[in-house]
């Protein structure tokens, strides 16, 4: 089996994966069908939400995976100028 | 067909679909609760397969085995590799 921290990253991911689901699942599917004077509701955001989290969440990644490609082109740049 | 092609065909059925459904194109009247539950749809689809893939990546994580014999052998292989090299005057 892989070793401690693996496991331990691993499963967490999983679980993370998991939670993130069903907590969007239950947003997405369920809660329509439920009276809305039902207590449950009172758990979950505005429905605007369901998909204005997502989206602005995806574009912080494409963010991050801009500034980090940016970063190591930069870098590169670097280390050919003062090979040359 | 290239499978670049495929997917965009079946993407712009599917988005084609949706739209029409949600705005009412088609002239259905739909009970609310199931156009509540239309218009996220796609953002809902884009989550859970995030989320499926994060579940994927991390339960192989967890249960990558580990290869003891491969290990050594490739550490050995490796040592004999750097010996040849240093050998024909590579420096390390």
């Amino acid at each position: 089996m892989a070793t401690g921290t693996d496991q331990v990253v691993g499963l967490g991911l999983v679980a993370i994966s998991l939670i993130i689901f069903t907590y969007y699942t239950a947003w997405v599917i369920l809660l329509p069908f439920i009276d809305s004077q039902h207590v449950i509701h009172k758990y979950f955001l505005p429905r605007a939400y369901a998909v204005a989290i997502p989206l602005a969440a995806g574009l912080l990644l494409l963010l991050f995976v801009g500034v980090f490609i940016t970063s190591v082109m930069l870098k590169n740049q670097k280390v050919t100028k003062k090979a040359q | 067909m290239t499978k670049l092609a495929q997917w965009l065909w079946g993407l712009a059925l599917l988005g084609s679909t949706w739209a029409a459904l949600t705005m009412g194109a088609l002239g259905l009247e739909l009970p609310s609760s199931c156009r509540e539950v239309l218009w996220p749809l796609p953002a809902y689809l884009l989550v859970s397969a995030g989320c499926y893939a994060l579940g994927t990546v991390g339960y192989r994580v967890a249960t990558l085995h580990d290869c003891e014999d491969a290990a050594r052998e490739l550490q050995s292989q490796i040592q004999e590799a750097r010996a040849d090299l240093a050998r024909r005057g590579m420096r390390f």
